[in-house]
């Protein structure tokens, strides 16, 4: 309800989008919810498309078993999940109204997101180079594509953080607009997620 | 105790943003766009009304151009070796025609309808994210225009709207078409999507106090079932169009059957998303139809409940239906088995809402008004539509049908019968809510007169031509089939649907005049905020609808709240007048109401879309610049404030002293405004 | 007021009434079309036809309840104006009537359920059949048979059939020719894109998709031809790609097939002669890139046939098999799906190019016409992608050529029994 404090403060109630909603929730908040439900099904499908074609090659051609490293792509997915747990650290520091630690567990998230991608550039160079390509065959096509579509993801996800930090540092991330943090990290969450089945479905249970 | 602005970033903010460079000039370069009449209001409004109007106006241009491919389909096919169209030109023909009307003309009509009415039937001032909802539309605007410019850079997609693999590769058509229909659905998608996440969240968080889920008009239900349809949908025909993209200019193989793709596997996720699309169609019609019945009949909707839940039936049901479009694909007896049973389950929520709508027709007044003879013709015709194709849901006889005109006689019965009579009758119905005049009775009669014969002609005797064997989406036809004389018959069906959609436009220009005129000389009569004495919320405000919609929030009590508010039960439960609509009735003279403010962006990023479309198809270099307008057309608008204080309210016909002031204006001050 | 308003009544009732009048004439509709599925001729056409009729019926009873009411309410219910005060009994609803009419559909839908499993099962059953397999190809735009006889249908193993690898014993284009009585054991498939194999009078359809090997069968009662047409869009002349399955009794069959699996010889001994020649000139050759005897040996004795064996030895050859003439140069076709129709026994067919043309007229006489036209310039025939190696191409073949393609290939089969195979219809 729109009580007489949201009228007296009407600065406050728009920065922080707290206006009177049906559900109190904010609207920011239930849009990414819907983004992220809706993105399942696209990772849904492509997960499907893999798992269709990721057996599909002829004898002489590259298959996952060949090319997988499963140490290196470990670490790095350790590292995506590490990332999850600073974005939680960013959250509560904010909430607390520390933005000191905020902005530092922000910055070391995108810092592990940017490993992250940076692993898959390298593991995609690595793989080129043992002569998977894009076009080589069904695995190469249903792979890449794949993983790049998280990659982009992971990306969004880090040009989202770096905005973040940027809006810190200028003044106008604080505890009242902890919220935006919180949707950028349901972001965050969502797209480790997706990483732990990618790597789980696609990597582990293949090889092993 | 109510607010003047309910939900939406509508708190008049004053100098928290007015220190902030970007909030008055984004980018430091442009200031907000200010106008509230002429193109310019348009080009960057944000108010819903607005764009539900943009939609419903492009979208009829699209029905237009997908009707004179219908025609151009019909010329070629009256008799038998047409020579009108060579084979080449007539595949791009009924392909276009399909993507049409499916994509640029049904949707976006419905999207229209949507925008339009959700925010007034909730009792909202706006959607929940209104910036959002411009890009929806000039994203789709954008997808549509760059779909149909295929035509001039040689020739439309030429696989059909459905585009099976793998004749929709390079090697099977090296053509742009198929370039053009895979990135422009991708745009148009996009702008599905994100239409549908507004909207949902709308619906979800602006509800007027009291307006609980179960006090919602129908219509605003089924739009709600159609736009969560959406936001599972669009994402599985986005990795289609992907897949197909990338195998087509990058080379990839998931369609390459030499490399071991399956072609299936295209078909499967094409009607994933396929199958829902057809209720995400058919739902707002339903929800149409839900609303004026009940006005021209004097009765409550027959069974509120039943109706709402097998809306919500049919949404859930609708995702385990779609490989019965594929029962002789070869998808394997028990898949085979299974779909043909959950086809027919779907049947039952669908004849529920028939039954229903007879049952609230029944013992009613029925005043046949053009609305109300559209609503009743979409119970009759959508019913032939229904039949058929549980005649198809029986695997065995679908065998024989799917790929014949009998599978184009009962879709067009859905999707003509049910869709576009729903969206004409809808038109008829709040057109006097949008523009503030009712279009004529009389044109409209013959409007539908014609149309429903014009229908019948066209799609009735397909049915005989599809059990005559005649195939689907074939150029010619020779004689000796026996397919002469009805093919003859539905092209001449087909010329009286097209005079009837002339009548209609007719209508729609001599009105306007009338209008025009007698708002020139005097003359002019307000029909009201309530001119079919009706029920829902958005006639409890005048007629057009006033830029703010509401002039403060409306404390709902049940459904049909409006109607409740104008009649009671006397001791002998007979309905008696308690209050008239302009008694009850808000007079829209808020003033100072602050409203989201327009922005350039959304038109920013949705030009920039096509451009990097263009690109991929014909020079790297464009995407460069496309991707530069699309991502600072993104930068600018994440920076800019949703609503910027320092940007002048946006039109507002009743604030005699110019929008300007409320910036300034203490909040306290606003709410006295509304309360006085 | 009242004028207008009962002229509308009497136009929107004459409306109707001509509405209905056209929906009960298309019920009545039926002149016998060559694809008519309302027409069955064989054993799981008439299953379908049993299912589809009855449900259809169902149909239209409900349809008729619908409109009925539609049509009761409008002259019952119907009020010109909304007069203040005269207001219905208000009916929220009544959850028992609703949950009745939830269940009732329900209830029909489930008994309509069970011959449709029933037939279902029935066209789903495999053909356990030993004796004769045909692998139905499609590919732009025509079709294949190829059929696997005796042994060779037992040992048919369509999870490693790669259309190369083991040749069959028949293959035919454009018709299907089948034994009365019998259920056949089809596999449909495709050599590029989606096809779908329809002989509306016999059976349903299946899509022939590339890479899947799909079991599908046909049974006729009776001697015919029966007309099919190419039901998936399948590109530019799908509509001109059609089929025909010509059902022989048993006898007649057998001899069909013994007559289809000899190679062609000419009847002229001289022909013989020099076709032996031609084929040990070309063995002796190095072979060309092309692979293609060279085209300055021509024939000795002025033999019509013969020249027309020249031509299709020198040209024809980079498309078309004919077994006994071309199989020592033939490799494969030079088209994108890789094939072009066989022409072995090529005039014991009545139609060719994908099914559309006559090969002969109504009263058996060959039909030189079309297939003189059909060899001057393809492409004007039948729409085609020939520059992209999709259907044949104008070869620029002299009128020379042409006369000696035309009286050799009028040899290369058993002229058909015209009573049987000829189709009654004027095709194109």
């Amino acid at each position: 309800m729109a009580d007489a404090a949201t009228i007296e403060a009407p600065v406050a109630a728009a920065e922080h989008g707290a206006h009177r909603t049906s559900t109190g929730l904010s609207n920011n908040k239930i849009g990414m919810w819907l983004f992220l439900a809706s993105d399942c099904l696209l990772f849904g499908a492509l997960i499907s498309t893999y798992l269709l074609y990721h057996d599909r090659i002829s004898a002489l051609q590259l298959g996952p078993d060949a090319v997988f490293d499963i140490p290196f792509t470990s670490v790095s997915s350790f590292v995506l999940l590490l990332s999850s747990l600073t974005m939680v650290l960013a959250l509560s520091a904010l909430q607390r109204g520390d933005i000191a630690r905020n902005r530092l567990w922000l910055f070391v998230t995108a810092m592990l997101g940017a490993t992250f991608v940076g692993g898959q550039v390298y593991e995609f160079t690595t793989f080129y180079h043992e002569g998977l390509g894009y076009t080589t065959n069904l695995f190469g096509s249903a792979f890449y594509t794949m993983t790049g579509f998280h990659g982009i993801h992971v990306t969004v996800g880090i040009v989202m953080l770096m905005s973040l930090l940027i809006k810190s540092l200028r003044g106008n991330l604080t505890k009242e607009n902890a919220e935006t943090v919180e949707i950028v990290g349901l972001y965050w969450h969502f797209v480790d997620i997706v990483w732990i089945l990618i790597f789980t479905v696609v990597y582990l249970i293949e090889v092993s | 105790m109510t607010v003047v602005q309910p939900g939406l970033e509508l708190t008049t903010g004053t100098n928290g943003h007015a220190t902030n460079g970007h909030a008055k000039r984004p980018l430091g370069v442009f200031t907000r766009p200010q106008s509230t009449t002429g193109w310019k209001s348009w080009l960057f409004t944000v108010d819903h009304k607005r764009i539900g109007i943009m939609y419903g106006a492009a979208a009829l241009v699209f029905f237009l151009v997908g009707g004179v491919e219908a025609l151009l389909i019909r010329i070629q096919l009256a008799r038998p070796d047409g020579k009108l169209l060579s084979g080449e030109t007539y595949n791009q023909i009924y392909t276009m025609h399909g993507v049409t009307m499916i994509f640029l003309a049904a949707m976006p009509l419905a999207a229209a309808f949507a925008n339009y009415l959700i925010p007034l039937q909730i009792g909202a001032r706006d959607v929940a994210f209104p910036r959002l909802n411009a890009l929806s539309f000039w994203t789709f605007l954008a997808g549509g225009l760059f779909l149909n410019s295929s035509w001039i850079f040689g020739g439309g997609a030429d696989g059909g709207w459905f585009n099976y693999a793998p004749n929709s590769g390079l090697p099977f058509s090296p053509g742009h078409g198929i370039d053009f229909y895979a990135l422009g659905l991708q745009i148009t998608g996009f702008a599905s999507l994100m239409g549908a996440i507004n909207l949902v969240v709308t619906v979800i968080n602006m509800r007027s106090p009291g307006m609980t889920m179960f006090r919602m008009p129908v219509f605003t239900w089924m739009m709600l079932v159609t736009q969560m349809l959406l936001v599972f949908a669009m994402p599985v025909i986005s990795i289609a169009l992907f897949l197909l993209t990338f195998d087509r200019l990058f080379d990839a193989n998931f369609f390459n059957t030499a490399a071991g793709a399956d072609p299936l596997l295209w078909q499967h996720l094409f009607w994933i998303f396929g199958h829902p699309e057809v209720y995400i169609l058919v739902l707002p019609a339903f929800g149409i139809v839900s609303e004026i019945i009940p006005v021209f009949a004097r009765k409550p909707i027959f069974g509120y409940h039943f109706m709402v839940f097998s809306g919500i039936a049919i949404g859930f049901v609708g995702w385990g239906v779609w490989a019965h479009h594929m029962f002789v694909s070869g998808i394997g007896p028990v898949a085979v088995t299974a779909f043909s049973m959950s086809t027919m389950i779907i049947a039952i929520p669908t004849g529920v809402k028939i039954l229903n709508w007879l049952a609230t027709l029944w013992g009613g007044k029925l005043r046949f008004t053009t609305p109300m003879l559209y609503a009743t013709a979409v119970v009759a015709m959508f019913t032939i539509g229904g039949l058929s194709g549980v005649t198809h849901a029986m695997v065995a006889a679908d065998t024989q049908q799917t790929d014949t005109y009998y599978i184009v006689a009962h879709f067009h019965y859905v999707i003509f019968g049910g869709i576009i009579l729903g969206l004409f009758g809808g038109m008829f119905f709040w057109w006097p809510k949008a523009f503030g005049f009712k279009l004529s009775e009389r044109g409209g009669k013959i409007t539908f007169w014609t149309m429903i014969t014009g229908m019948n002609l066209t799609f009735g005797p397909m049915h005989i031509l599809g059990l005559e064997g005649m195939s689907r989406r074939i150029d010619t036809y020779s004689k000796g089939f026996g397919f002469e004389f009805w093919n003859m018959v539905v092209s001449i069906g087909a010329f009286i649907i097209a005079t009837s959609v002339l009548t209609f436009l007719v209508n729609v220009v001599v009105s306007t005049a009338k209008y025009k005129k007698a708002k020139a000389n005097g003359t002019y009569v307000n029909p009201g905020p309530d001119p079919w004495d009706a029920r829902s919320l958005e006639w409890m405000i005048p007629s057009p609808t006033p830029a703010h919609n509401f002039d403060e929030d409306i404390e709902v009590h049940g459904l049909d709240e409006f109607w409740h508010r104008k009649y009671g039960y006397d001791e002998n439960h007979r309905v008696v007048r308690i209050a008239t609509a302009e008694q009850v009735a808000q007079k829209g003279d808020a003033k100072n109401v602050h409203l989201p403010s327009p922005s350039y962006w959304p038109i920013v990023i949705a030009v920039g879309l096509p451009i990097i479309g263009y690109g991929l198809i014909y020079n790297l270099w464009l995407c460069v610049l496309g991707g530069l307008l699309t991502g600072g057309g993104i930068f600018g608008f994440a920076l800019e404030p949703p609503d910027d204080p320092d940007a002048r309210g946006h039109h507002d016909d009743h604030d005699d002293h110019g929008g300007g002031e409320l910036v300034t204006a203490p909040t306290s001050e606003i709410e006295e405004v509304a309360h006085g | 007021m009242n004028k207008p308003r009962a002229g509308w009544r009497r136009l929107s009732m004459s409306l109707g009434a001509g509405i209905v009048l056209v929906l009960t004439l298309s019920g009545c509709a039926g002149d016998d079309g060559e694809l008519n599925t309302l027409e069955p001729k064989g054993t799981y056409a008439r299953s379908i036809d049993r299912l589809f009729t009855p449900v259809g019926i169902i149909a239209l009873v409900v349809l008729a309840l619908v409109f009925g009411a539609v049509l009761y309410m409008w002259f019952r219910f119907r009020v010109d104006e909304h007069v203040e005060g005269d207001w219905p009994v208000q009916n929220h609803g009544n959850t028992k009537l609703e949950i009745t009419w939830t269940i009732i559909p329900l209830v029909i839908l489930v008994i309509i359920s069970v011959p449709s499993l029933a037939t279902l099962q029935k066209l789903n059953r495999e053909v356990k059949q030993e004796d004769m397999t045909v692998v139905v190809v499609g590919q732009q735009w025509w079709w294949e048979f190829r059929y696997y006889l005796g042994d060779n249908a037992k040992s048919y193993d369509p999870k490693v059939d790669k259309l190369d690898g083991k040749k069959p014993d028949v293959v035919t284009a454009g018709q299907l020719v089948i034994p009365t009585g019998k259920d056949v054991r089809l596999v449909v498939t495709s050599r590029d894109v989606i096809h779908s194999f329809w002989i509306p009078k016999l059976n349903g359809k299946r899509d022939a998709v590339p890479g899947r090997f799909q079991p599908w069968k046909i049974e006729a009662d009776n001697p015919g031809v029966y007309f099919g047409q190419c039901t998936e869009f399948c590109g530019l002349s799908h509509s001109r790609m059609r089929m025909q399955a010509v059902a022989l009794t048993p006898a007649d069959f057998t001899k069909w097939v013994s007559d289809q699996e000899a190679p062609y010889i000419p009847a002229a001994a001289s022909d013989q002669a020099w076709l032996a020649q031609q084929k040990d000139v070309a063995a002796k050759k190095p072979l060309t890139s092309a692979k293609l005897p060279d085209p300055e040996i021509t024939l000795a004795d002025g033999s019509k046939t013969a020249a027309g064996i020249v031509t299709f030895r020198n040209i024809c050859t980079r498309c078309h098999l004919l077994r006994g003439v071309n199989e020592d140069i033939y490799t494969a076709a030079d088209q994108v799906s890789g094939a072009a129709p066989e022409l072995t026994h090529f005039s014991s067919r009545t139609t060719f190019a994908g099914g559309i043309f006559r090969l002969y007229n109504a009263d058996g006489t060959w039909n030189r016409t079309a297939l003189e036209a059909w060899l001057r310039n393809p492409p004007a025939e039948k729409d085609a992608y020939a520059e992209g190696k999709r259907g044949m191409p104008n070869l620029g073949l002299s009128a020379d050529q042409i006369e000696g393609l035309v009286e050799f290939l009028m040899t290369t089969g058993q002229v058909p029994n015209k009573d049987v195979t000829i189709p009654a219809t004027e095709v194109e």
